[in-house]
């Protein structure tokens, strides 16, 4: 009886991808080995059961030599043989390493049923698999497919039935490297083609020179994108959606709000020379969906969209070899580029795929650097939006203070921490381009996320606030803050409220500091400390269930250590 | 038959992997990639600064930090 069906194989053969067409979750899949860094459940309709579909996170083989492995094959071990089907899923396009796994899964003795995936490429490529000679070889279901289209999903579940434990002698690793020489031999025609195009590009970003051009082009596009799209969205769809049209709704409901007391100022909050502003009102009802919708939101899209298009091509490993020698200095590897860029979406992924990297010494370190000197989307969002009225130079500061934050401070974590490194050791990806349709749900999925979770926090924490304000609550903290935000960073004390909403979430803590019409030294002072200071509730609850207690208490003594000189030396150096 | 570290061989050159000089594990995760002692690699490139060696091997391509590339003998 059939009651489990696990879905494994190498990083980055389209796991994510099968899983989603098979159960209907969808997860994100990307083209960089380690996507999938935590198991995902869901389930399969097969003639009126339900199945559990199980997907694993990549591995090259049964004996674990990461810990993202460890967790994939132990929990297959651990499995009812009897009552557990395997999906072994292989990239067409590099049939022999993939094999590995498979003979394995086959001698192991698991019902596999052999999912030949990314068919389409491999054709693409002038590589030419002979399926059902492959089946015949392997004595198991061999079913091609292309999971991005949804081709071959519906013949892969009309034969899960047909898997079923097959007797293979068990081999040493050389004997079975050679025996898959003997297979692919038999099965694999390969058609002699020139480069073209996507071939010349592949190897030019991975050598030196033309890879290093390449990176700062594909760099520079991609920030001067994210902006444009932006405030593309800003200038044409949301900024004439509040100001002319929501604006004079709220105009008409507060027209006719005699008594302003407290609903009051907690829905619209104050008015500013008689009209609502929604940088300055602090209601829920006006700055909590402008900031979350008015200035984030586009920045979120934005950002996703190149995010996504770069990770599904499969730019970013060729990323992670040419920072390579640069992390090194910093007790990381190249491949610690991509927890870091999905930090500058939101700190809480970035952190969590830090489990791509093998030892603790490194989780530490570039959860720590993630924390301290990436800031996320929604705090970026606000940074433009605020300080870029005063010119670009200002925003560009920010950007250096936290970059060269985090190589000092890498670099101290580097020399202090005892442990070493391991060892970079990665598969480059070939490109790839992904359907459209693929990248836009893959993106509706990310924004819908970020929604989900910045919604309900901010209308909650602005109420918070205003309720905490009308009352005057927050004096006596501010009065107790007063002399280090005043004497330390030169800042008023009114942005002591500022700083500590920041523990809740950045995009509000950066909203607080519009009414208080700071210069812009000040802003700058307030926002790159908003940026290093504690990181938001979310982030908090990460690190800690990812590095422990005592771990958390070390990287946020170092937080509020560095806060603290850095606040004081930006106000030294700018404003004296 | 020359033997050298991958990191002395040229870019653009084939070699033959002659030995893995390394701990068991390092070995062992360079087995379940496909690099093994017999197998024919090429080396594509090399970034400086200590960076990583981009080889190809079969249909893969790998990029081998600056250490582990340092610990692979290869014969041409």
């Amino acid at each position: 009886m059939l009651k489990k069906i696990f879905l494994i194989g190498n990083p980055n053969v389209g796991k994510s991808v099968v899983f989603s067409r098979l159960t209907g979750v969808q997860v994100i899949s990307s083209n960089y080995p380690g996507t999938t860094v935590e198991i995902t459940k869901g389930y399969l309709k097969l003639d009126k059961d339900k199945i559990e579909v199980v997907d694993l996170p990549g591995t090259y083989s049964l004996e674990p030599t990461s810990s993202a492995e460890e967790v994939a094959v132990s929990l297959l071990k651990e499995s009812r043989k009897e009552e557990s089907a395997v999906i072994n899923i292989i990239d067409s396009t590099n049939l022999e390493r993939n094999l590995l796994l498979t003979l394995q899964l086959i001698e192991e003795g698991f019902s596999v049923i052999v999912c030949m995936n990314m068919c389409d490429d491999a054709g693409h490529r002038g590589v030419h698999i002979d399926a059902s000679k492959l089946e015949q070889l392997l004595n198991v279901p061999v079913i091609p497919t292309c999971a991005v289209t949804g081709s071959g999903i519906k013949l892969l579940i009309q034969r899960i039935k047909d898997a079923a434990p097959v007797s293979r002698s068990k081999l040493t690793h050389e004997d079975r490297w050679l025996e898959i020489g003997k297979i692919v031999e038999q099965v694999q025609r390969l058609e002699h083609r020139h480069h073209n195009l996507r071939e010349i590009l592949e190897d030019a970003s991975v050598r030196h020179l033309t890879g290093l051009l390449m990176a700062s082009g594909v760099i520079y596009a991609a920030f001067k994108f994210v902006r444009f799209i932006g405030e593309g969205i800003i200038n044409n769809v949301t900024e004439p959606i509040f100001l002319n049209f929501y604006q004079s709704i709220l105009g008409k409901m507060t027209a006719h709000w005699q008594e302003k007391g407290f609903w009051f100022h907690l829905l619209i909050g104050d008015l500013i020379n008689g009209r609502i502003d929604f940088k300055q009102s602090l209601g829920v009802l006006t700055t909590a969906p402008y900031i979350e919708f008015g200035m984030v939101l586009p920045y979120v899209i934005s950002f996703y969209f190149i995010l996504s298009l770069l990770e599904d091509i499969g730019y970013l490993p060729r990323l992670a070899i040419l920072l390579d020698n640069i992390l090194h200095r910093l007790g990381l590897h190249g491949y610690a580029v991509i927890p870091v860029l999905l930090g500058f979406g939101c700190n809480v992924p970035g952190i969590l795929s830090t489990r791509v990297l093998e030892s603790k010494r490194e989780r530490f370190i570039a959860s720590t650097i993630i924390s301290i000197g990436v800031p996320c989307v929604p705090l970026q969002a606000m940074i433009f939006g605020l300080l870029g009225k005063f010119g670009g130079f200002y925003v560009a500061g920010v950007y250096l203070v936290l970059f060269s934050l985090i190589l000092i401070l890498g670099i101290i974590l580097n020399k202090t921490l005892t442990g070493y490194s391991p060892e970079f050791l990665l598969e480059i990806p070939p490109y790839r381009f992904p359907p459209l349709a693929m990248l836009g749900k893959k993106i509706y999925f990310r924004i819908k996320g970020f929604l989900i979770e910045a919604l309900p926090v901010v209308l909650l924490g602005i109420l918070f606030i205003n309720i905490l304000l009308y009352f005057k609550l927050f004096d006596f903290v501010t009065g107790i803050f007063a002399p280090i935000i005043n004497g330390l960073f030169g800042l008023p004390k009114e942005a002591v409220v500022a700083l500590a909403i920041g523990f809740l979430r950045k995009d509000v803590a950066v909203g607080m500091l519009m009414p208080l019409n700071l210069g812009a030294s000040q802003l700058f002072i307030a926002a790159t400390l908003l940026a290093i200071s504690f990181p938001c509730v979310a982030t908090f609850v990460v690190l800690a269930k990812e590095l422990g207690i005592k771990s958390l208490i070390k990287a946020t003594s170092i937080m509020v250590l560095i806060s603290i000189i850095v606040g004081s030396l930006l106000h030294f150096i700018i404003l004296r | 038959m020359k033997k050298i570290s991958l990191l002395h061989l040229k870019e653009n050159e084939k070699a033959k992997i002659a030995a893995i000089d390394s701990s068991h594990n390092l070995e062992k995760r360079l087995m379940h990639m496909g690099l093994y002692k017999g197998k024919e690699i090429a080396k594509l490139s090399h970034i400086g600064l200590r960076g990583p060696v981009v080889v190809k091997i079969g249909r893969s391509i790998l990029a081998l930090g600056h250490n582990v590339s340092s610990k692979i003998i290869v014969e041409k």
